[in-house]
Protein backbone atom coordinates (compact mmCIF):
# COMPACT_ATOMS: atom_id res chain seq x y z
CA UNK A 1 0.00 0.00 0.00
CA UNK A 2 1.67 3.26 -0.75
CA UNK A 3 0.94 6.19 1.60
CA UNK A 4 -0.35 9.42 0.19
CA UNK A 5 1.14 10.88 3.36
CA UNK A 6 2.86 9.58 6.64
CA UNK A 7 4.22 11.58 9.60
CA UNK A 8 6.20 10.55 13.08
CA UNK A 9 6.74 11.98 15.88
CA UNK A 10 8.88 11.62 19.22
CA UNK A 11 8.13 13.49 22.24
CA UNK A 12 10.52 12.80 25.27
CA UNK A 13 10.75 14.83 28.47
CA UNK A 14 14.44 17.05 29.34
CA UNK A 15 14.54 18.35 32.67
CA UNK A 16 11.72 20.39 33.15
CA UNK A 17 10.17 20.77 29.46
CA UNK A 18 9.03 18.48 26.19
CA UNK A 19 10.97 18.50 23.14
CA UNK A 20 10.18 16.72 19.66
CA UNK A 21 13.43 13.68 19.68
CA UNK A 22 12.09 12.57 16.42
CA UNK A 23 9.68 14.39 13.60
CA UNK A 24 9.91 13.08 10.52
CA UNK A 25 6.91 13.98 7.36
CA UNK A 26 6.73 13.07 3.73
CA UNK A 27 4.30 12.86 1.31
CA UNK A 28 1.27 15.09 1.14
CA UNK A 29 1.55 15.41 5.42
CA UNK A 30 3.64 18.33 7.08
CA UNK A 31 4.09 19.36 10.88
CA UNK A 32 4.51 22.66 11.68
CA UNK A 33 7.86 23.42 13.71
CA UNK A 34 6.59 22.79 17.46
CA UNK A 35 5.15 25.69 19.69
CA UNK A 36 5.69 26.71 23.04
CA UNK A 37 2.04 27.57 23.79
CA UNK A 38 2.24 25.93 27.11
CA UNK A 39 5.96 26.56 28.38
CA UNK A 40 6.67 22.79 29.03
CA UNK A 41 4.34 20.81 26.43
CA UNK A 42 5.20 21.21 22.57
CA UNK A 43 2.32 22.04 20.30
CA UNK A 44 2.88 20.59 17.00
CA UNK A 45 0.19 21.12 13.95
CA UNK A 46 -0.51 18.84 10.86
CA UNK A 47 -0.75 20.18 7.46
CA UNK A 48 -2.31 18.67 4.55
CA UNK A 49 -0.27 20.12 1.24
CA UNK A 50 -3.02 19.39 -0.88
CA UNK A 51 -6.68 20.71 -0.82
CA UNK A 52 -7.91 17.70 0.60
CA UNK A 53 -8.14 13.99 0.68
CA UNK A 54 -9.37 12.53 -2.53
CA UNK A 55 -10.02 8.94 -4.06
CA UNK A 56 -7.76 6.15 -2.36
CA UNK A 57 -5.23 8.23 -0.28
CA UNK A 58 -4.06 6.58 2.54
CA UNK A 59 -2.01 8.49 5.49
CA UNK A 60 -0.82 7.40 8.42
CA UNK A 61 0.45 9.14 11.86
CA UNK A 62 2.63 8.01 14.44
CA UNK A 63 2.96 9.68 17.83
CA UNK A 64 4.84 8.36 20.69
CA UNK A 65 5.19 10.22 24.37
CA UNK A 66 8.01 8.75 26.45
CA UNK A 67 7.71 8.65 30.05
CA UNK A 68 6.65 12.08 31.61
CA UNK A 69 6.36 13.61 28.06
CA UNK A 70 3.57 15.92 27.27
CA UNK A 71 2.63 16.88 23.80
CA UNK A 72 -0.48 18.61 22.05
CA UNK A 73 -0.99 17.57 18.46
CA UNK A 74 -3.86 19.30 16.05
CA UNK A 75 -4.54 20.19 12.70
CA UNK A 76 -4.02 23.50 11.28
CA UNK A 77 -7.37 23.71 9.30
CA UNK A 78 -10.35 20.91 8.80
CA UNK A 79 -9.72 18.06 7.49
CA UNK A 80 -11.70 17.57 4.13
CA UNK A 81 -12.39 14.87 2.06
CA UNK A 82 -13.90 14.80 -0.86
CA UNK A 83 -15.69 11.94 -3.50
CA UNK A 84 -13.56 8.84 -3.85
CA UNK A 85 -15.42 7.09 -6.58
CA UNK A 86 -12.88 4.04 -6.52
CA UNK A 87 -11.24 3.41 -3.44
CA UNK A 88 -12.40 5.04 0.23
CA UNK A 89 -10.07 7.54 1.84
CA UNK A 90 -7.96 5.40 4.86
CA UNK A 91 -6.13 7.40 7.95
CA UNK A 92 -4.32 5.21 10.36
CA UNK A 93 -3.29 6.74 13.51
CA UNK A 94 -1.33 5.32 16.26
CA UNK A 95 -0.19 6.50 19.44
CA UNK A 96 1.97 5.30 21.97
CA UNK A 97 2.05 6.86 25.95
CA UNK A 98 4.57 5.63 28.03
CA UNK A 99 4.15 5.85 32.17
CA UNK A 100 2.83 9.15 32.92
CA UNK A 101 3.19 11.02 29.53
CA UNK A 102 0.28 12.84 28.07
CA UNK A 103 -1.03 13.65 24.71
CA UNK A 104 -3.52 16.14 23.75
CA UNK A 105 -4.66 15.01 20.31
CA UNK A 106 -7.71 17.31 18.88
CA UNK A 107 -7.95 17.66 15.74
CA UNK A 108 -9.65 20.23 13.29
CA UNK A 109 -13.18 18.80 12.02
CA UNK A 110 -13.22 16.46 9.08
CA UNK A 111 -15.72 17.52 6.46
CA UNK A 112 -16.92 14.45 3.99
CA UNK A 113 -17.97 15.88 1.15
CA UNK A 114 -20.74 13.98 -1.58
CA UNK A 115 -19.61 10.85 -2.17
CA UNK A 116 -16.89 10.48 -0.33
CA UNK A 117 -16.33 7.30 1.92
CA UNK A 118 -13.79 7.81 4.57
CA UNK A 119 -12.35 5.48 7.46
CA UNK A 120 -10.18 5.90 10.23
CA UNK A 121 -8.74 3.58 12.35
CA UNK A 122 -6.92 4.77 15.62
CA UNK A 123 -4.87 2.77 18.02
CA UNK A 124 -4.21 4.34 21.47
CA UNK A 125 -1.66 2.26 23.58
CA UNK A 126 -1.47 3.65 27.19
CA UNK A 127 1.01 2.82 30.29
CA UNK A 128 -0.11 3.00 33.89
CA UNK A 129 -0.18 6.80 34.86
CA UNK A 130 -0.71 7.98 30.97
CA UNK A 131 -3.49 10.74 30.38
CA UNK A 132 -4.97 10.98 27.18
CA UNK A 133 -7.06 14.10 25.97
CA UNK A 134 -8.62 12.86 22.72
CA UNK A 135 -11.63 15.00 20.22
CA UNK A 136 -12.98 14.12 16.70
CA UNK A 137 -15.27 15.97 14.97
CA UNK A 138 -17.58 14.35 11.93
CA UNK A 139 -19.22 17.51 9.53
CA UNK A 140 -20.92 17.09 6.41
CA UNK A 141 -19.53 18.90 3.59
CA UNK A 142 -21.90 20.93 1.25
CA UNK A 143 -23.86 19.50 -1.06
CA UNK A 144 -25.50 20.72 -4.56
CA UNK A 145 -28.78 19.67 -3.67
CA UNK A 146 -28.20 20.79 -0.19
CA UNK A 147 -28.62 17.13 1.38
CA UNK A 148 -26.94 17.51 4.77
CA UNK A 149 -25.92 13.89 4.12
CA UNK A 150 -24.46 13.24 0.82
CA UNK A 151 -21.52 11.37 1.86
CA UNK A 152 -21.26 7.79 1.18
CA UNK A 153 -20.45 6.65 4.68
CA UNK A 154 -17.78 7.78 7.42
CA UNK A 155 -16.12 5.13 9.59
CA UNK A 156 -13.76 6.03 12.83
CA UNK A 157 -12.78 2.74 15.13
CA UNK A 158 -10.68 4.02 17.98
CA UNK A 159 -9.13 1.69 20.08
CA UNK A 160 -7.48 2.48 23.57
CA UNK A 161 -5.28 0.00 25.25
CA UNK A 162 -4.36 0.32 28.69
CA UNK A 163 -1.98 -1.93 29.79
CA UNK A 164 -2.14 -3.80 26.74
CA UNK A 165 -5.70 -4.67 27.70
CA UNK A 166 -8.23 -3.26 25.01
CA UNK A 167 -10.64 -0.41 27.38
CA UNK A 168 -12.32 1.61 24.70
CA UNK A 169 -13.47 1.02 21.64
CA UNK A 170 -15.66 3.79 20.07
CA UNK A 171 -16.94 2.51 17.12
CA UNK A 172 -18.48 5.55 14.74
CA UNK A 173 -20.10 4.24 11.26
CA UNK A 174 -22.27 6.78 9.89
CA UNK A 175 -23.65 5.59 6.38
CA UNK A 176 -26.64 8.01 5.60
CA UNK A 177 -30.22 5.75 4.35
CA UNK A 178 -34.07 6.81 5.21
CA UNK A 179 -32.99 6.62 9.15
CA UNK A 180 -29.94 8.20 9.32
CA UNK A 181 -31.02 11.74 11.05
CA UNK A 182 -33.86 10.79 13.05
CA UNK A 183 -33.86 8.65 16.69
CA UNK A 184 -31.27 6.76 18.20
CA UNK A 185 -29.28 7.51 15.27
CA UNK A 186 -28.38 11.65 14.62
CA UNK A 187 -31.36 12.81 16.09
CA UNK A 188 -32.53 15.32 13.27
CA UNK A 189 -28.87 16.99 13.59
CA UNK A 190 -25.73 16.84 11.19
CA UNK A 191 -22.43 17.07 13.01
CA UNK A 192 -21.31 14.98 15.68
CA UNK A 193 -18.25 15.16 18.24
CA UNK A 194 -16.88 13.38 20.64
CA UNK A 195 -14.28 13.84 23.59
CA UNK A 196 -12.70 11.45 25.79
CA UNK A 197 -10.78 11.95 28.73
CA UNK A 198 -8.74 9.07 30.11
CA UNK A 199 -6.94 10.58 33.62
CA UNK A 200 -6.31 8.67 36.88
CA UNK A 201 -7.84 11.98 38.68
CA UNK A 202 -11.40 11.80 36.94
CA UNK A 203 -13.90 10.54 39.21
CA UNK A 204 -18.09 10.54 39.01
CA UNK A 205 -18.15 13.85 40.54
CA UNK A 206 -15.44 15.52 37.96
CA UNK A 207 -17.92 14.11 35.26
CA UNK A 208 -21.13 15.77 36.95
CA UNK A 209 -18.82 18.98 36.93
CA UNK A 210 -18.62 18.51 33.42
CA UNK A 211 -22.01 18.07 32.70
CA UNK A 212 -23.30 20.73 34.63
CA UNK A 213 -21.09 22.98 32.75
CA UNK A 214 -21.78 22.19 29.29
CA UNK A 215 -25.41 21.93 30.36
CA UNK A 216 -25.66 25.38 31.25
CA UNK A 217 -24.36 26.96 27.58
CA UNK A 218 -28.17 25.91 26.61
CA UNK A 219 -26.55 25.29 23.08
CA UNK A 220 -28.71 23.55 20.68
CA UNK A 221 -27.44 19.88 20.50
CA UNK A 222 -27.56 16.86 22.28
CA UNK A 223 -25.42 15.39 24.14
CA UNK A 224 -23.99 12.25 26.79
CA UNK A 225 -21.73 12.04 29.48
CA UNK A 226 -20.34 8.73 30.58
CA UNK A 227 -17.62 7.36 33.14
CA UNK A 228 -15.54 4.64 31.60
CA UNK A 229 -14.27 1.08 32.68
CA UNK A 230 -10.80 2.78 33.25
CA UNK A 231 -10.62 6.40 35.35
CA UNK A 232 -12.07 8.88 32.73
CA UNK A 233 -14.88 9.61 30.51
CA UNK A 234 -16.63 9.51 27.14
CA UNK A 235 -18.38 12.89 26.16
CA UNK A 236 -20.71 12.11 22.52
CA UNK A 237 -22.04 15.25 21.36
CA UNK A 238 -24.69 16.05 18.01
CA UNK A 239 -25.48 19.16 17.05
CA UNK A 240 -26.70 21.53 13.83
CA UNK A 241 -22.99 23.37 13.27
CA UNK A 242 -19.08 23.14 14.18
CA UNK A 243 -19.83 25.92 16.25
CA UNK A 244 -21.85 24.28 18.79
CA UNK A 245 -19.44 21.16 18.88
CA UNK A 246 -16.87 23.34 19.31
CA UNK A 247 -18.16 25.56 21.72
CA UNK A 248 -18.90 22.21 24.14
CA UNK A 249 -15.92 20.35 23.38
CA UNK A 250 -13.31 23.62 24.41
CA UNK A 251 -15.85 24.27 27.40
CA UNK A 252 -14.64 20.70 28.46
CA UNK A 253 -10.93 21.20 27.72
CA UNK A 254 -10.21 24.42 29.27
CA UNK A 255 -11.87 23.22 32.33
CA UNK A 256 -9.75 20.02 32.14
CA UNK A 257 -6.90 21.73 31.52
CA UNK A 258 -7.45 23.89 34.67
CA UNK A 259 -8.76 21.31 37.06
CA UNK A 260 -7.31 18.10 36.07
CA UNK A 261 -4.01 18.99 34.64
CA UNK A 262 -3.72 22.18 36.60
CA UNK A 263 -2.37 24.24 33.45
CA UNK A 264 -3.01 27.40 31.95
CA UNK A 265 -5.36 27.44 28.52
CA UNK A 266 -3.88 27.54 25.83
CA UNK A 267 -5.54 28.51 22.49
CA UNK A 268 -4.92 26.75 19.41
CA UNK A 269 -7.26 28.04 16.97
CA UNK A 270 -5.80 30.63 14.10
CA UNK A 271 -8.79 32.17 12.95
CA UNK B 1 -32.27 -36.69 18.48
CA UNK B 2 -32.27 -33.01 20.32
CA UNK B 3 -35.56 -31.41 20.30
CA UNK B 4 -34.32 -27.64 19.18
CA UNK B 5 -38.18 -26.73 19.20
CA UNK B 6 -38.76 -26.85 22.75
CA UNK B 7 -35.85 -24.99 24.48
CA UNK B 8 -36.24 -22.09 22.14
CA UNK B 9 -39.48 -21.24 23.15
CA UNK B 10 -37.85 -21.71 26.93
CA UNK B 11 -35.32 -18.83 25.98
CA UNK B 12 -37.49 -16.45 24.12
CA UNK B 13 -40.17 -16.32 27.16
CA UNK B 14 -40.08 -13.06 28.59
CA UNK B 15 -40.70 -14.50 31.68
CA UNK B 16 -36.78 -16.23 31.37
CA UNK B 17 -34.87 -14.69 33.97
CA UNK B 18 -32.16 -13.20 32.19
CA UNK B 19 -32.23 -9.67 33.70
CA UNK B 20 -34.18 -7.86 30.92
CA UNK B 21 -36.86 -7.02 32.79
CA UNK B 22 -35.44 -4.44 34.53
CA UNK B 23 -33.53 -2.82 31.52
CA UNK B 24 -35.09 -0.50 28.73
CA UNK B 25 -31.11 0.25 27.32
CA UNK B 26 -31.88 3.79 26.66
CA UNK B 27 -34.89 3.57 25.60
CA UNK B 28 -36.84 4.94 29.16
CA UNK B 29 -34.82 8.18 28.33
CA UNK B 30 -37.25 8.88 24.83
CA UNK B 31 -40.29 7.47 26.99
CA UNK B 32 -39.46 10.51 29.37
CA UNK B 33 -38.61 12.85 26.76
CA UNK B 34 -42.43 11.84 25.38
CA UNK B 35 -40.85 11.06 22.08
CA UNK B 36 -42.00 7.24 22.42
CA UNK B 37 -45.39 7.62 23.91
CA UNK B 38 -47.91 5.10 22.37
CA UNK B 39 -47.83 2.32 19.50
CA UNK B 40 -46.66 4.49 16.82
CA UNK B 41 -43.96 6.18 18.32
CA UNK B 42 -42.86 3.23 20.20
CA UNK B 43 -42.99 0.62 17.09
CA UNK B 44 -40.54 3.35 14.95
CA UNK B 45 -38.33 2.58 17.89
CA UNK B 46 -38.19 -0.84 18.21
CA UNK B 47 -37.47 -0.52 14.70
CA UNK B 48 -34.72 1.51 14.36
CA UNK B 49 -33.25 -0.69 17.45
CA UNK B 50 -33.50 -3.68 16.30
CA UNK B 51 -31.77 -2.44 12.34
CA UNK B 52 -28.94 -0.96 14.31
CA UNK B 53 -27.96 -1.62 17.62
CA UNK B 54 -29.35 -5.14 17.42
CA UNK B 55 -27.67 -5.76 14.17
CA UNK B 56 -24.17 -4.25 14.57
CA UNK B 57 -23.94 -4.67 18.10
CA UNK B 58 -25.75 -7.72 19.78
CA UNK B 59 -26.70 -9.85 16.68
CA UNK B 60 -23.19 -9.52 14.30
CA UNK B 61 -22.08 -10.79 17.87
CA UNK B 62 -24.54 -13.74 18.57
CA UNK B 63 -23.51 -14.45 14.72
CA UNK B 64 -19.44 -14.11 15.33
CA UNK B 65 -19.36 -16.13 18.43
CA UNK B 66 -21.69 -18.91 16.95
CA UNK B 67 -18.66 -19.05 14.01
CA UNK B 68 -16.22 -18.85 16.73
CA UNK B 69 -17.13 -22.24 18.46
CA UNK B 70 -17.94 -23.86 15.14
CA UNK B 71 -13.88 -23.30 14.19
CA UNK B 72 -13.28 -23.98 18.61
CA UNK B 73 -11.36 -20.89 18.13
CA UNK B 74 -12.26 -19.91 22.47
CA UNK B 75 -9.68 -16.81 21.55
CA UNK B 76 -12.01 -15.77 18.93
CA UNK B 77 -15.06 -15.99 21.61
CA UNK B 78 -13.46 -14.44 24.12
CA UNK B 79 -12.13 -10.91 22.02
CA UNK B 80 -16.33 -10.75 21.00
CA UNK B 81 -16.59 -10.77 24.80
CA UNK B 82 -13.78 -7.62 25.42
CA UNK B 83 -15.01 -5.75 22.20
CA UNK B 84 -18.36 -5.61 23.58
CA UNK B 85 -17.99 -4.92 26.70
CA UNK B 86 -15.10 -1.84 25.99
CA UNK B 87 -17.41 -0.88 23.13
CA UNK B 88 -20.12 0.59 25.27
CA UNK B 89 -19.66 3.82 26.23
CA UNK B 90 -22.45 4.55 28.76
CA UNK B 91 -21.64 3.07 32.21
CA UNK B 92 -25.15 2.24 33.14
CA UNK B 93 -25.63 0.13 29.80
CA UNK B 94 -22.14 -1.90 30.19
CA UNK B 95 -22.82 -3.30 33.86
CA UNK B 96 -26.41 -4.25 32.63
CA UNK B 97 -25.29 -6.09 30.05
CA UNK B 98 -22.03 -7.38 32.19
CA UNK B 99 -25.07 -8.09 35.12
CA UNK B 100 -27.36 -10.04 32.56
CA UNK B 101 -24.24 -11.93 31.00
CA UNK B 102 -22.65 -13.26 34.44
CA UNK B 103 -26.88 -14.21 35.16
CA UNK B 104 -27.79 -16.15 31.99
CA UNK B 105 -24.10 -17.28 32.14
CA UNK B 106 -24.81 -19.29 35.20
CA UNK B 107 -28.35 -19.75 35.02
CA UNK B 108 -27.71 -21.60 31.20
CA UNK B 109 -24.97 -23.58 32.56
CA UNK B 110 -27.32 -24.78 35.50
CA UNK B 111 -29.63 -25.99 32.48
CA UNK B 112 -26.78 -27.40 30.41
CA UNK B 113 -23.29 -27.47 31.94
CA UNK B 114 -20.96 -27.19 28.49
CA UNK B 115 -17.34 -26.76 29.09
CA UNK B 116 -17.42 -23.18 26.94
CA UNK B 117 -20.05 -22.08 29.67
CA UNK B 118 -18.05 -22.85 32.51
CA UNK B 119 -14.68 -21.29 31.23
CA UNK B 120 -16.51 -18.04 30.64
CA UNK B 121 -17.88 -18.03 34.36
CA UNK B 122 -14.53 -18.42 35.24
CA UNK B 123 -12.83 -16.05 33.28
CA UNK B 124 -15.63 -13.73 34.96
CA UNK B 125 -14.78 -14.45 38.21
CA UNK B 126 -11.04 -14.27 37.46
CA UNK B 127 -12.09 -10.65 35.83
CA UNK B 128 -10.56 -11.84 32.17
CA UNK B 129 -14.19 -11.55 30.81
CA UNK B 130 -17.11 -9.69 31.41
CA UNK B 131 -20.00 -11.53 29.97
CA UNK B 132 -22.70 -10.68 27.32
CA UNK B 133 -26.28 -12.57 26.92
CA UNK B 134 -25.71 -12.32 23.14
CA UNK B 135 -22.34 -14.61 23.61
CA UNK B 136 -24.30 -17.26 25.98
CA UNK B 137 -27.07 -17.08 24.16
CA UNK B 138 -24.34 -18.00 21.06
CA UNK B 139 -22.68 -20.94 23.01
CA UNK B 140 -26.29 -22.47 24.26
CA UNK B 141 -27.71 -22.64 20.70
CA UNK B 142 -24.29 -23.71 19.45
CA UNK B 143 -24.90 -26.67 22.06
CA UNK B 144 -28.46 -27.62 21.08
CA UNK B 145 -26.98 -27.23 17.51
CA UNK B 146 -29.50 -25.34 16.56
CA UNK B 147 -28.99 -23.87 12.98
CA UNK B 148 -27.35 -20.04 12.59
CA UNK B 149 -29.60 -19.00 11.11
CA UNK B 150 -32.59 -20.10 13.59
CA UNK B 151 -30.53 -19.32 16.59
CA UNK B 152 -29.93 -15.66 15.18
CA UNK B 153 -33.79 -15.37 15.50
CA UNK B 154 -34.71 -16.74 18.48
CA UNK B 155 -31.91 -14.45 19.86
CA UNK B 156 -33.66 -11.33 18.06
CA UNK B 157 -37.09 -12.42 18.94
CA UNK B 158 -36.42 -13.23 22.79
CA UNK B 159 -34.34 -9.54 23.22
CA UNK B 160 -37.55 -7.54 21.46
CA UNK B 161 -39.96 -9.39 22.92
CA UNK B 162 -38.27 -8.38 26.60
CA UNK B 163 -38.17 -4.62 25.23
CA UNK B 164 -41.69 -5.00 24.38
CA UNK B 165 -42.81 -6.19 27.35
CA UNK B 166 -41.25 -3.68 29.24
CA UNK B 167 -42.74 -0.80 27.17
CA UNK B 168 -46.05 -2.43 27.78
CA UNK B 169 -45.26 -1.73 31.24
CA UNK B 170 -43.46 1.47 31.05
CA UNK B 171 -45.22 3.50 28.31
CA UNK B 172 -47.30 2.21 28.96
CA UNK B 173 -49.18 0.09 26.52
CA UNK B 174 -51.87 -2.50 26.27
CA UNK B 175 -51.12 -5.66 26.05
CA UNK B 176 -53.08 -6.06 22.60
CA UNK B 177 -50.81 -3.49 21.48
CA UNK B 178 -47.49 -5.53 22.36
CA UNK B 179 -48.70 -8.11 21.02
CA UNK B 180 -49.20 -6.49 17.82
CA UNK B 181 -46.07 -5.16 17.68
CA UNK B 182 -44.61 -8.64 17.74
CA UNK B 183 -46.79 -10.00 15.25
CA UNK B 184 -45.54 -6.42 12.59
CA UNK B 185 -41.71 -6.92 13.62
CA UNK B 186 -41.49 -10.20 12.50
CA UNK B 187 -40.37 -9.81 8.96
CA UNK B 188 -38.22 -7.04 10.15
CA UNK B 189 -36.78 -9.90 12.36
CA UNK B 190 -36.02 -12.27 9.07
CA UNK B 191 -34.71 -9.04 7.29
CA UNK B 192 -32.65 -8.21 9.97
CA UNK B 193 -30.89 -11.63 10.38
CA UNK B 194 -29.89 -11.73 6.71
CA UNK B 195 -28.16 -8.52 7.31
CA UNK B 196 -26.25 -9.72 10.10
CA UNK B 197 -25.49 -12.64 7.51
CA UNK B 198 -24.06 -10.48 5.54
CA UNK B 199 -22.18 -7.90 7.47
CA UNK B 200 -17.99 -8.70 8.36
CA UNK B 201 -16.31 -8.45 11.24
CA UNK B 202 -15.20 -4.97 11.39
CA UNK B 203 -18.78 -4.02 11.09
CA UNK B 204 -19.03 -4.80 14.62
CA UNK B 205 -20.37 -2.86 17.64
CA UNK B 206 -20.55 -0.27 15.31
CA UNK B 207 -22.70 2.82 17.65
CA UNK B 208 -26.13 4.50 16.87
CA UNK B 209 -25.14 8.28 18.38
CA UNK B 210 -27.57 8.76 19.31
CA UNK B 211 -29.06 5.79 21.02
CA UNK B 212 -25.57 5.86 22.87
CA UNK B 213 -26.70 9.68 24.11
CA UNK B 214 -29.95 8.30 25.67
CA UNK B 215 -28.43 5.36 27.35
CA UNK B 216 -25.99 8.34 29.05
CA UNK B 217 -28.58 10.29 29.91
CA UNK B 218 -30.11 7.68 31.13
CA UNK B 219 -27.96 7.88 33.70
CA UNK B 220 -29.07 11.34 35.02
CA UNK B 221 -32.69 10.39 34.86
CA UNK B 222 -33.90 11.73 38.51
CA UNK B 223 -37.08 9.14 38.81
CA UNK B 224 -36.97 5.63 36.27
CA UNK B 225 -38.50 2.37 36.28
CA UNK B 226 -35.68 0.58 34.72
CA UNK B 227 -32.01 0.26 35.61
CA UNK B 228 -30.52 1.95 32.36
Amino acid sequence: MSLTGAMEIKAVKKAERTILSHCYYEGALKLTRPVYLDENAPSVYMIHVGGGYVDGDVYTTQIQAAREAELSVTTQSHTKVYKTPKKPVVQKTSIHMEENSLVEYMPDPLIAYEQARFVQETDVHMKEGARLIYSDMMTPGWAEDGRSFSYDWIRSMLKVYKNERLVVFDHLFLEPDESISGLMQMEGYSHTGMLLVLHDSVDEKFINIVYERLNTMNLEARFGISELPVKGFMLRILAHSTKTLEELIYKAHDYIRSNLLHRENIQWRKY
Amino acid sequence: MINRLLPLLQFSDSNFPSGAFSHSFGLETYIQEEVIKDKQTFSEALNVYLQKQLVYVDGLACRLAREALEEKNEAAFFHLDELLFASCLSKETRLGNQRMGERMAKLCYELYPEPILEKYIKNMKEKKAYGHSALVFSAVAFHLEVDKHTALQTYLFSTINSLVQNAVRGIPLGQTNGQKLLVEIQPVIEESTRKIMELSEEDLAAVSPGLEIAQMKHERLHVRIFMS
